[in-house]
Formats: structure tokens, C-alpha cells, sequence
């Protein structure tokens, strides 16, 4: 059984996680996180009661929730790794938790907005839920929208679901996502265009004021021309193609030798 | 291509049917309890020859002896092959029901004159019989318990007994192993013994017990779809290059499966290429070729090519690919509502699959291929017809999808966004020196083939003896040859050299 004090701090960081006090959260957190160690929960081994592990799993997605809160995400990371041991290798003594899912979700959107989508993909496949219902369930349902938009391009789409996340931890990862997308953006129209208006490129890319747009121009080195309202794309001239002929030589060389033993 | 593909495959239909009717010929007009007998007799042929070679073939006619085996035929065998009464019998036995034991008592007495060998089976013996009874066994869900028990006990006298004669054999046990952790529904739970097992087996080099175990793992793992678990379980272990095909086969699906997750198609392509040229005759295995052919179609698709039809007429696949058929005419048309709706249709099938979630992913080729399409057959077309023709929500979206086909290098093109058009460039040349990369990696595969092929040709032990006798005689005759030219009068100085080739 855990020990009172621990369940004294654990009620206690309820109550301040639910006031949205975050420093204070924080402190706590440290503090149970030292507890649960002592008295073995953190990192769980043998046959701990479930309902301590119960605990433990709560005051786990509390840090993540918190550690999203801060904007730290190599916290979130950190946090959530653990979590995973009570949602994979414990799911048949716990009850479900009804923070599971938006926990999962999150998970995948920050794979998202760091571009790892390998990861993303993996780690849906390793969902526990049918893969016809995935799209039931609405927290898992938005990063699946938002790959599938931003992989197929349609960025006004990406650009609309900002404000139709299931919680409001999604919110957290907008920014970044946004980034993630004006740079995809950017890359497309150096490819597709040859000149864009100024009025039409900041509409593109999302842009309410054109400073924002001169400054992010700046960064990507595209030519503006202010009096004409355009911005210019540098055209990427067309490289010769050289004949790789040390390649060629040292290949044909080697198919002498290859046939010289067959024969 | 699809001639250098399709031949492996061929050439190993042969060999196996040259194979078979030596067997069948054998094998056909005998009773199970005799052919078990004959088999018992070709195990204790490779344990003192040190031919592994007999022992696979006692273990290739497991699949259709295992459909004739029942309490009296394996109760039988057990009475024959052991003739005096043993520990390891009286362990055989006791796996076995009692009801026909008296029964069985009037024959021992009436076969035993015939043959007086009363020396004790060998140790591979029992555990071949070991294996047969957990096969036995695992037909009736009343007996899963049982078998585990029993495999527990079997994988246990393997490994303290450490024969290397015996390995062909454990590795088939494994393989009952998990058959028997899987019908009891406690998959899971083997892991760990697979995992120990799987160490001691690469310490000792035992290659084809090794193999297994490495797949069985991976199965588990992708059972479960532990991604994460089995790409780590590949990169720290090497899969012995000694196994045999079938293992090689299995392996190279699962890698197939994990690379195909993690969005490496190429490298996944490679892999399923290999298991469909490693894997038995589709008449064979025909679930693991159907299962192998599903994988590959889709990632097939999701690399932007189109499978070919003629897969799609195959004996074997043909009913079982029917909705992957219709996938790959959407992704074909490049149609997003055929695709949907084929998708929402066979739903269920794909979700058995375990391909649903990979064909999700099409939808993005579904795009780019009408695109694609569009832009061969149109040299300006404006943004509002491609919003159109593909189903598109939106123009501007269209204008974000062309952007971004443009960059992805699927077609050539500018968007012209104050006219709101798209004007599509000319088809870049289709030689270059990337046909020279694609021409060197077939001729390589060829080579590849061919000393593949060179190495696994087996050489007769002292054949060589009399190759070597033979090609003293043949140049004897040469010289004789040549000297009689040489008298003739008729000179020539390449005569002798000549001799030296053959």
C-alpha cells in the first residue's frame, strides 16, 4: 500500500493542477516523483497493488499534461515513455484511463510538428484499437486528419482544424505545426512559381501583416520587389549533367571479371 | 523484369517436384505407423552419417503425415521403435491415452520376431516422436494445456541434451512451441523463453533453431504490433545466412512488414521480393503466398507503381486479391471517390489484413496520380477544372496540392497565380545517366543470382574422385589425339593446350 503521505500529495497536486497553478504543480510534481521512487512505483517491477499503480499512472499524465502546459517537451517525451509501460504492459489489471487517449494523441501530434513521420506512423500501428475505428475516436482522429492533409498538401485544411483540437493541450503544438507548414509552403512556391503578388504570397502562407511576410522573406532569401508588389523566386539554374564516367569504366570492368568466372 | 522475377521461383518448382515423387512413390502405399518407421530409420541414417540432409527430409513430409496421425497410429509407432521397455518410452507414453494400450500389446509381441534390435533409439528419435505428438495434440483445443505442458518438457531435454544432429528437429519443435502458447491464447507469455532460447541458440551456432526462434519472436512482436520492439530485435541480431528457405522466407516477410510501417518502401519492397522468390510453390503455402502478395501490391502502390494485372489472374491469389484488385484500379484512375468507397467497402478484409492503415496511406498516391495524369494531357489547365476533375474541397486547395506535386518532382509544371492556371512543362528526356544506375543494378542482380545459385549447388562427397579419373582418361585420349595429328603431319601448336581446357 502506498505510503499517506504520497496520497496526501497526490490529492494535493489534484487540486493545484485542476486551480491551473503551474509553478506550484511543478514543485509537486518533483516532490511525488521522489515518492513514488521510495516506494517503488515509479518505475514498476513485480506485482505492485493496482491500485497504487493507479497513482502512480495519474500522477504521470499530470506531468505531461503539465509539462505541455510549460511548453517543455522533452519532458513530455520523458513523461510519457513511462506512461507507456501502465498503458501497454499493465492495460489488463488497470482500468482504462480516460486521459489514455488524449495523452496518445498529443504523442502523435508532437511527432507531427517534428516532422518524424516514420515515428508517427509506427506508433499508430501500435495503437490498441482496431484500425477501421481509429477515426472514431477524436483525439487520435485529429493528428490522422492533419498527417493525411499536410501529405497530401492541402495546408488550408491543416491551417482551418487549428482551432478544432478535442482538448486544449492541442493548442500547445499550433505554433510549431504552423511553422512546420509555412516552411513546407515556402518550399513549394520556390518550386511552382516563378514571381507571386505580395498580397497573395501573404495569404498563402498565412500571414496577417506584410512585415511578417519580409521578415520570413528574408529568411528564405527570396528576392521582394516592393514598388511592383512581387515577390521574385531565384531560379534554380539547370545543372549540366556530367556522364559519371569513372563509374561507368569501373563498372563494366567489373562485369569483365564477373563473366571471365562464369566462363 | 517479369521473366528474371518469376524464374527462382520456377526453377524451385521443379527441384521440388523431382523431389516429390521419389517421395511419393516411397511413401504412398504405406501405412502412417510404417512411414513414421522408414522415417525413424533415416533420422538414425543422419545422426551416423552427419548428413542433415536425411533429416530434413523426414521433417519435409511432416505436413502431410501430421493429417494421418491419431492415438493408435502414434501409439503404434511408439511400440515398434522402442521394443524394450525405457524411461524415454514409458515418457512417450504417457502423453498418449490408455484406452488402446492392451490393444497395442497383442501387436508389439506379433512384430517383434521379424527385426531383433533391442538397442535404444537414439536421443533424435524421441524427440521426433515428441514432435509428432505435439502436433497430435494441438488438433483438439482440449488438449492445448497438454501440449504446452509437453512442449515444455520436450524444450527443456533439447537443451540439455545439446546435440547438433538434433537441431533440424528442435527447430520444428520451436515452431509447436508457439503453435501451442498461440491456440492457448497466451502468446505473450512465450516471449521470454523464445528470447533465452534465441541466445543459447546463437552461442551454440545452432543456425536453424536460431532462425526459427528469430521469427517466432518477431511474430509475437508484430502479433502484438510492437514496432518499435522487433525493428530493435532485427538491427541487434543477424539472421544466419545458413537457414534454411522457408525461414528465409518468413524473415524477409516480417522485415517487409516492419520497413513497409516505417514508411522505407523501397527497402520493404526488396524484402517481400525475396520472401515471394524464397516461399514454397503458391500451391504449397498457399496463405503465405497470398499474404505475402497482399503486403507487396499495397506497398507496391504506395512506391507509385502499379502491380502488374497478370498477378491478379493467378489460380491462387486471384479470389483472396479481389479487393486489392479494385484499389489498385482506383489508384490506377486516380480517382478519390472510387477509392473511398472501395476502401469503406472492403473495410473489414483490410482491417484481417493488417493493411489497412498502409492503404490509408494511398490516398496521397490517389492525388498525385491524377495530377499526373492531368498534366500529360493538358499543357494549361486552370486550377478550378483540377478542383474538379479530382474531387478536390477547394481551388485553394488545389493550389497547394499542385505546389506541392510540382516540388515533390511528380510532374513539371508552374503555377501562373494571377491567371489562376497551371501550365504544365515538357516531359524531361527519359535517358540519361540514371538508365545506366538501373541497367547496372539488374545486371547485378543477375550475377548475384548466378553465384547464388553456384554456391547452393551440393557437391557429392569424393564425387570429385572420379570426375578427376574421368578428365585423366579424357586428356590421355587428347594427347593420343594430338600426337596422331602431330604424325599426320597436319601441325598445330594449340593442339596440347586445347587438352588442358577440357
Amino acid at each position: 500500500m502506498a505510503p499517506p503521505q504520497l496520497v496526501q500529495g497526490y490529492k494535493e497536486l489534484q487540486k493545484v493542477f485542476i486551480s491551473g497553478n503551474l509553478q506550484q504543480t511543478g514543485v509537486l510534481l518533483t516532490k511525488l516523483k521522489i515518492g513514488l521512487t521510495e516506494a517503488g512505483l515509479f518505475v514498476p517491477y513485480g506485482n505492485p497493488d493496482p491500485q497504487d499503480l493507479v497513482l502512480a499512472r495519474d500522477v504521470l499524465e499530470v506531468g505531461a499534461f503539465w509539462s505541455i502546459r510549460t511548453k517543455d517537451i522533452p519532458s513530455f517525451d520523458r513523461y510519457f515513455s513511462q506512461l507507456q509501460t501502465f498503458y501497454n504492459d499493465y492495460s489488463s489489471i488497470l482500468p482504462p484511463s480516460p486521459r489514455e487517449y488524449p495523452l496518445r494523441g498529443l504523442n502523435l501530434i508532437r511527432l507531427l510538428t517534428q516532422n518524424r513521420i516514420a515515428d508517427f506512423h509506427t506508433t499508430l500501428e501500435s495503437l490498441p484499437l482496431p484500425a477501421d475505428s481509429l477515426t472514431a475516436n477524436p483525439y487520435i482522429a485529429h493528428p490522422i486528419n492533419l498527417e493525411q492533409w499536410l501529405m497530401e498538401g492541402s495546408y488550408s485544411k491543416v491551417w482551418n482544424a487549428r482551432e478544432e483540437a478535442p482538448t486544449e493541450e492541442y493548442k500547445f503544438f499550433v505554433d510549431s505545426l504552423m511553422g512546420t507548414i509555412r516552411n513546407e509552403i515556402a518550399g513549394c512556391e520556390e518550386a511552382a512559381y516563378d514571381s507571386l503578388p505580395l498580397k497573395d504570397a501573404a495569404t498563402l502562407l498565412f500571414f496577417k501583416s506584410q512585415n511578417e511576410l519580409l521578415t520570413f522573406a528574408q529568411q528564405r532569401g527570396w528576392q521582394v520587389d516592393l514598388t511592383a508588389g512581387k515577390i521574385t523566386f531565384a531560379k534554380k539554374t539547370e545543372e549540366k549533367v556530367e556522364i559519371p564516367k569513372e563509374r561507368l569504366i569501373s563498372a563494366n570492368l567489373q562485369y569483365a571479371r564477373e563473366l571471365e568466372q562464369i566462363v | 523484369m517479369a521473366d528474371v522475377e518469376m524464374k527462382p521461383v520456377d526453377e524451385k518448382k521443379e527441384e521440388k517436384k523431382e523431389e516429390k515423387p521419389a517421395e511419393e512413390k516411397k511413401s504412398a502405399p504405406l501405412t502412417p505407423v510404417a512411414e513414421i518407421k522408414g522415417n525413424v530409420a533415416l533420422i538414425e541414417r543422419a545422426v551416423s552419417t552427419l548428413e542433415p540432409r536425411f533429416t530434413h527430409r523426414v521433417l519435409r513430409s511432416l505436413t502431410h503425415l501430421r493429417k494421418k496421425l491419431n492415438d493408435k497410429v502414434l501409439q503404434d509407432a511408439v511400440h515398434e521403435v522402442y521394443r524394450i521397455d525405457s524411461p524415454s518410452k514409458k515418457a512417450l507414453l504417457v502423453w498418449l491415452p490408455d484406452t488402446s494400450a492392451d490393444h497395442s500389446m497383442d501387436i508389439d509381441p506379433a512384430t517383434a520376431p521379424s527385426k531383433q534390435t533391442p538397442s535404444e533409439p537414439l536421443p533424435e528419435v524421441e524427440i521426433y516422436f515428441r514432435l509428432l505428438i505435439l502436433h497430435h495434440l494441438l488438433t483438439s483445443p482440449a488438449n492445448y494445456p497438454k501440449a504446452t505442458r509437453l512442449a515444455h518438457e520436450t524444450v527443456e531435454k533439447i537443451q540439455a541434451l545439446n546435440r547438433r544432429s538434433m537441431d533440424p528437429i528442435a527447430a520444428k519443435v520451436w515452431y509447436a512451441v508457439e503453435r501451442a502458447y498461440e491456440l492457448g491464447g497466451e502468446l505473450a507469455d512465450a516471449r521470454p523463453l523464445f528470447l533465452a532460447a534465441q541466445r543459447t541458440a546463437a552461442l551454440r551456432h545452432d543456425d536453424e533453431t536460431e532462425a526459427s526462434l528469430i521469427n517466432r519472436i518477431l511474430r509475437s512482436y508484430l502479433q502484438y504490433s510492437l514496432y518499435d520492439q522487433a525493428d530493435k530485435l532485427v538491427s541487434k541480431t543477424s539472421f544466419p545466412a545458413a537457414a534454411g528457405n522457408p525461414q528465409h522466407a518468413r524473415y524477409h516477410y516480417y522485415l517487409g512488414r516492419i520497413k513497409a510501417v516505417q514508411l522505407n518502401y523501397t527497402a520493404a519492397h526488396t524484402n517481400l521480393q525475396q520472401a515471394i522468390r524464397r516461399a514454397p510453390p503458391a500451391k504449397t503455402a498457399p496463405g503465405f503466398y497470398q499474404a505475402v502478395h497482399k503486403l507487396s501490391i499495397v506497398v507496391e502502390l504506395l512506391m507509385g507503381d502499379i502491380p502488374e494485372r497478370s498477378l491478379f489472374r493467378h489460380p491462387v491469389l486471384e479470389e483472396a486479391l479481389a479487393g486489392y484488385f479494385e484499389i489498385v484500379k482506383a489508384v490506377r484512375n486516380g480517382s478519390l471517390s472510387q477509392f473511398q468507397s472501395t476502401l469503406s467497402r472492403y473495410a473489414a478484409q483490410f482491417e484481417t489484413d493488417k493493411t489497412y492503415t498502409l492503404i490509408v496511406r494511398l490516398r496521397q498516391n490517389v492525388i498525385k496520380t491524377g495530377i499526373r495524369r492531368l498534366s500529360l494531357s493538358y499543357s494549361r489547365i486552370s486550377l478550378r477544372d483540377i478542383c474538379v476533375k479530382l474531387h478536390l474541397d477547394s481551388e485553394e486547395d488545389a493550389e497547394y496540392i499542385v505546389g506541392k506535386a510540382i516540388r515533390d518532382g511528380v510532374i513539371e509544371g508552374r503555377i501562373v497565380h494571377e491567371k489562376g492556371w497551371m501550365e504544365c512543362g515538357g516531359q524531361k528526356s527519359g535517358y540519361g545517366p540514371e538508365v545506366s544506375d538501373v541497367f547496372s543494378r539488374r545486371i547485378a542482380y543477375c550475377l548475384e543470382l548466378h553465384n547464388q545459385s553456384v554456391k547452393a549447388m551440393r557437391y557429392p562427397l569424393n564425387a570429385h574422385r572420379k570426375e578427376l579419373a574421368a578428365a585423366e582418361g579424357a586428356r590421355e585420349r587428347e594427347k593420343e589425339l594430338a600426337k596422331e595429328i602431330q604424325e599426320g603431319g597436319d601441325l598445330d601448336d594449340e593442339g596440347p593446350d586445347l587438352g588442358e581446357g577440357f
